[in-house]
């Protein structure tokens, strides 16, 4: 048969193979530099986990403490993870055997990373764990074991309007203070106007911190929303609550504006009410996370006839147990109160790294809390940190890396 | 608790899982350790808001109809794997913009001046029909080269069957053997294929990474023959669900699985590896070894310099790792009619020559090549009512992340996102910006923390005339470092793509079970 390829010809395979060797033969044989400019960038702004002491610790108000926390050489973090303002760090800690984590925003600058320092604000929590320990534990001196930055409560230019409405409550004051440094710094381009809510001036955190950026910087403004019935309202104070029409003074009437949010999970269910008012397109809303959710037998759909106390076996490299614990804790909950370590980042059921096979049983999960993969529904995996067990429970868990 | 296996595999990408799926069902103790929280690498997915993104896959051409099934879904038939395929009959629309003053230039869609604008339909016949409508004359060198891509499978198969003999192979398929020694180019010049009309047919380059005049006509035509006979097909539920299907085929077939379980050293005896530290502390051992981390990372970071094979060394600093990619994913808070897409795969360049746009992106941040997906065009309901999602790909070349500091990275990843937004923007004559609901951009440096990839590349090494998959498959063994551990993903003989990651993957697993079974 006549080929279509006429004029070229077969060439001769032998040779092109030869050819192939003989290529090799003349690269160097030294060792591989097994490094490259993204994988630096990659761990520089990764790290697994970061070794940091405690340098100073500043008293905010009762119960809420400033912790600054600098690169632990001695334990391998020589540098710290730089991040974009809005990130939060997850802490680990060891409380009476028991290994816990929990996230908290950096209040501090992305610039002061670089020059080694992160901020952590910790607000007391009623009957609260780790924020009572860290409270009652950290000093200056004292080791401390983070993960890189997370999350993405972070401002885009690409996403976001021009100006932005900072709804915050308590110790939600957190990731705008970093945000507001960036503006300050260059870092971030984009005016903040922060409606903060406090009780009354007193519990007021970084009052002057805040006072001072907004001399600083003209793009942030900040207006304290003060709940205490006796308080009084003047320049730069509002009473009562952050309600649609005290959004509605303060943000630009002419343009569009995003309103990111982060606070108590009380002040999102009244925000988000007061938000509808003024139908906002979805993508100008932005919510911190949720934090933990607890208490899921108060829920409406939670189903009737749950055990109060559940078995669950795990397996974890390699490794098989059965534990016990209450239904009303979540799967993460269980594990760790058994001295188990699970992976975790958030515990708000948003960044799948909690990420879990259950082989059997059943589990409630709050649908607001429902981020799993579609995948993973149907393939019986879960995110421990918000899934509630109804039944026993059989799963394998990823080490806590 | 078990510490011994008779094969451990290294990376839980598509390469691995497959291999792990293999040597599971065919009764092998089996170990798969994954760095990540999560199977699959690059077949994955993420959430943000109200969207779940695919990360990776652009289209599969392995999957096919069930009468007319492909390589993908015949390899998930056998492991038993079940995933729901969409399919989609359109293979890719090439624009190319013109300058205000460029006389080849005309009005396109949306008042848009271009070049080219080529949206081209699945179907031998189909596809050549719509390219001799755009440049007349084509038609006939298009069907001859789908003719010999015909040709090619046949030889495949008449191979595979073993039946056939060498010179009658010879004289039948003389054709084929020259569609391996040539490039691209010189073969649609020889079949006297238009310029214009090569610029459109060599368009998925970007797909494999070679450009026309380095890549050989036989590989590329096994990809587009794929793409153009079958069309394209993609997951339900992003790729997650291809990888979760593999993962569950494992656990039932009695394998071992085991998450954020990262490989920091592999131990050694006699010269040969033995067992694996994961973690930097349990040790694990086995017979043979499976590795779906790419050579240049997995050798120095597992292996002592003095323990690599020379021949080893030579290989990785001897070849030059293929494409990066920047991708930018999109969760709009309009339809796909709203927007104005109609298309699932748009590829847009500044230059309509597929050698120039290559040329182009060299160790170039930023710019002038761009591929536009919109899921919703296969899968309609991947996203909310009222939404769309979309997913933008650039490609480079070399370590472009040299002197990018972390300070600067977030910065630097808005500004890559609005020049390929824009580019989009322009090409199509529509707006995407005031419609972005969610956003995450990722560039080389992403990839790498997924992937572990040199430069994040997901594509391995270059393909090259001079290493291209013929030779690659022919000197496999040559390529493995030792003879118990085994190379598969990317880096091997078929380069980057969803199919060729599976195929090397089960070949691996095939040789590990026929030595084990052999008791070697
Ligand atoms: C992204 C992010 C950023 C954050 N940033 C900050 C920050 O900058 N500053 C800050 O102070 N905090 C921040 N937080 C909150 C912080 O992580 C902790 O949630 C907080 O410190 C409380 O932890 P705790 O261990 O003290 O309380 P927990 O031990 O979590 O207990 C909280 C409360 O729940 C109750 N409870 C526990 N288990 C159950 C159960 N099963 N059923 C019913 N009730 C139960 C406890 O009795 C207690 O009242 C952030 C959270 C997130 C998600
Ligand atoms: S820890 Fe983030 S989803 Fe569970």
């Amino acid at each position: 048969m006549a080929g279509l390829l006429n004029n070229l010809k077969i060439r001769d395979y032998i040779t092109i193979l030869a050819n192939r060797q003989k290529q090799f033969g003349l690269a160097d044989d030294s060792a591989p530099a097994g490094t490259d400019a993204s994988r630096a960038l990659a761990r520089a702004l990764h790290p697994n986990r970061q070794y940091l002491k405690v340098a100073a610790v500043t008293e905010r108000a009762e119960d809420v403490k400033s912790f600054t926390l600098v690169p632990d050489p001695e334990r391998g973090t020589k540098e710290l993870a730089y991040f974009g303002a809005g990130k939060y760090l997850t802490v680990f800690a060891e409380i009476d055997g028991q290994p816990v984590t929990r996230a908290y925003s950096i209040s501090s600058s992305p610039k002061a990373s670089l020059e080694g320092r992160y901020e952590l604000t910790v607000k007391l929590v009623d009957g609260g764990l780790v924020s009572r320990y860290i409270l009652d534990n950290w000093q200056e001196g004292t080791p401390v074991e983070v993960s890189a930055p997370e999350g993405n409560f972070e401002y885009q230019p690409l996403r976001d309007a021009k100006t932005v409405i900072g709804l915050a409550g308590g110790s939600g004051i957190t990731p705008f203070l970093s945000m507001a440094q960036a503006i300050r710094d260059g870092d971030e381009d984009f005016e903040l106007i922060l409606l903060y809510g406090s009780r009354n001036k007193k519990s007021i955190l970084f009052a002057k911190e805040l006072a001072q950026l907004e001399k600083d910087c003209e793009k942030f403004k900040v207006i304290h929303v003060l709940s205490d019935s006796r308080a009084k309202a003047s320049e730069g104070f509002e009473k009562g609550f952050i309600t649609a029409d005290l959004i509605k003074k303060y943000a630009p009437a002419d343009k569009p504006y995003s309103v990111f949010l982060c606070g108590p999970q009380q002040m999102y269910a009244f925000a988000d009410k007061e938000l509808e008012k003024l139908g906002l397109e979805r993508k100008y809303i932005r919510h911190e996370m949720f934090g933990e959710f607890h208490n899921p037998a108060a829920a409406p759909d939670y189903p009737a006839g749950v055990p109060e106390t559940v078995k669950i076996t795990v397996t974890q490299a390699g490794e098989t147990r059965t534990v016990e614990g209450a239904s009303n804790d979540s799967v993460l909950q269980i594990l760790e109160k058994n001295g188990i370590a699970a992976p975790a980042r958030c515990r708000s059921g948003e960044c799948g790294w909690c990420r879990s096979l259950m082989v059997s049983g059943k589990v409630y999960i709050p649908p607001h809390l429902e981020y799993r993969r579609l995948a993973d529904r149907q393939f019986g995996y879960i995110h421990p940190c918000c899934s509630f067990p109804l039944t026993d429970l059989v799963l394998d868990v990823p080490e806590a890396k | 608790m078990r510490n011994n296996y008779d094969v451990i595999v290294i990376g839980a990408g598509n390469g691995g899982l497959a291999a792990a799926a293999t040597c599971a069902k065919a009764g092998l103790k089996t170990l798969l350790l994954e760095k990540h929280n999560l199977p699959g690498g690059s077949a994955s997915s993420f959430v943000r808001g109200r969207f779940e993104f695919e990360p990776s896959l652009h289209e599969l051409c392995g999957v096919g109809t069930p009468d007319n099934p492909g390589d993908i879904a015949k390899t998930f038939d056998e492991l038993g794997a079940k995933v729901d395929w969409y399919s989609h009959d359109e293979t890719y629309r090439l624009i190319v913009p013109a300058e205000e003053d460029d006389p080849e230039g005309f009005e396109g869609e949306n008042g848009v001046r271009v070049k080219i604008d080529a949206a081209m339909p699945a179907g031998f016949e189909a596809f050549s029909r719509k390219l001799d409508s755009i440049v007349p004359g084509s038609y006939e060198s298009s069907m001859k080269v789908f003719h010999l891509s015909t040709l090619m499978y046949e030889a495949f198969d008449d191979l595979n069957s073993g039946k056939i003999n060498p010179v009658k192979f010879l004289t039948k398929y003389g054709d084929v053997f020259k569609m391996a020694g040539h490039t691209v180019r010189e073969c649609l010049d020889e079949l006297g294929m238009p310029k214009k009309a090569q610029n459109i047919f060599t368009a998925y380059w970007c797909y494999m990474g070679a450009p026309p005049m380095r890549f050989d006509f036989l590989y590329y035509m096994a990809m587009m023959h794929g793409y153009v006979e079958r069309g394209a097909s993609m997951p339900h539920l992003r790729s997650n669900e291809m990888s979760c299907a593999i993962d569950k085929v494992i656990r039932e077939a009695g394998g071992e699985i085991r998450y954020n379980s990262e490989v920091t050293r592999v131990l050694m005896q006699n010269g040969k590896p033995c067992g694996v530290v994961v973690n930097g502390k349990t040790k694990l051992f086995a017979k043979q070894f499976i590795c779906n981390v790419h050579p240049n990372f997995a050798m120095p970071d597992f292996f002592r310099p003095a323990q690599i094979p020379a021949d080893a060394r030579r290989k990785i600093n001897g070849r030059s790792v293929a494409a990066s990619l920047f991708t930018v994913y999109l969760g709009m808070n309009r339809t796909k009619e709203q927007l104005g897409i109609h298309n699932y795969s748009v590829f847009i360049s500044t230059a309509d020559d597929s050698d120039d746009q290559f040329r182009l992106v060299q160790g170039k941040m930023l710019g002038n090549y761009v591929i536009i997906n919109c899921l919703n065009e296969v899968i309609p309901d991947c996203s909310p009512e009222g939404t769309s999602m979309l997913f933008l790909t650039g490609i480079t070349y070399g370590d472009v992340m040299q002197g990018v500091r972390p300070e600067d990275y977030k910065k630097l990843k808005t500004k890559i996102a609005d020049e390929m937004i824009t580019q989009c923007e322009k090409a199509l004559g529509i707006d995407i910006k005031p419609y972005i609901e969610e956003i995450e951009i990722a560039l080389p440096p992403t990839f790498s923390r997924y992937l572990n990839t040199p430069n994040g590349s997901p594509y391995g090494y270059q393909l090259d005339l001079w290493d291209s998959m013929l030779s690659r498959t022919i000197q496999y063994n040559k390529d493995q470092p030792f003879d118990n551990f085994l190379f598969c993903g990317a880096s091997q003989e078929r380069g980057d793509g969803y199919g060729c990651a599976y195929y090397t993957g089960k070949k691996a697993a095939g040789l590990v079970i026929k030595k084990l079974k052999e008791g070697k």
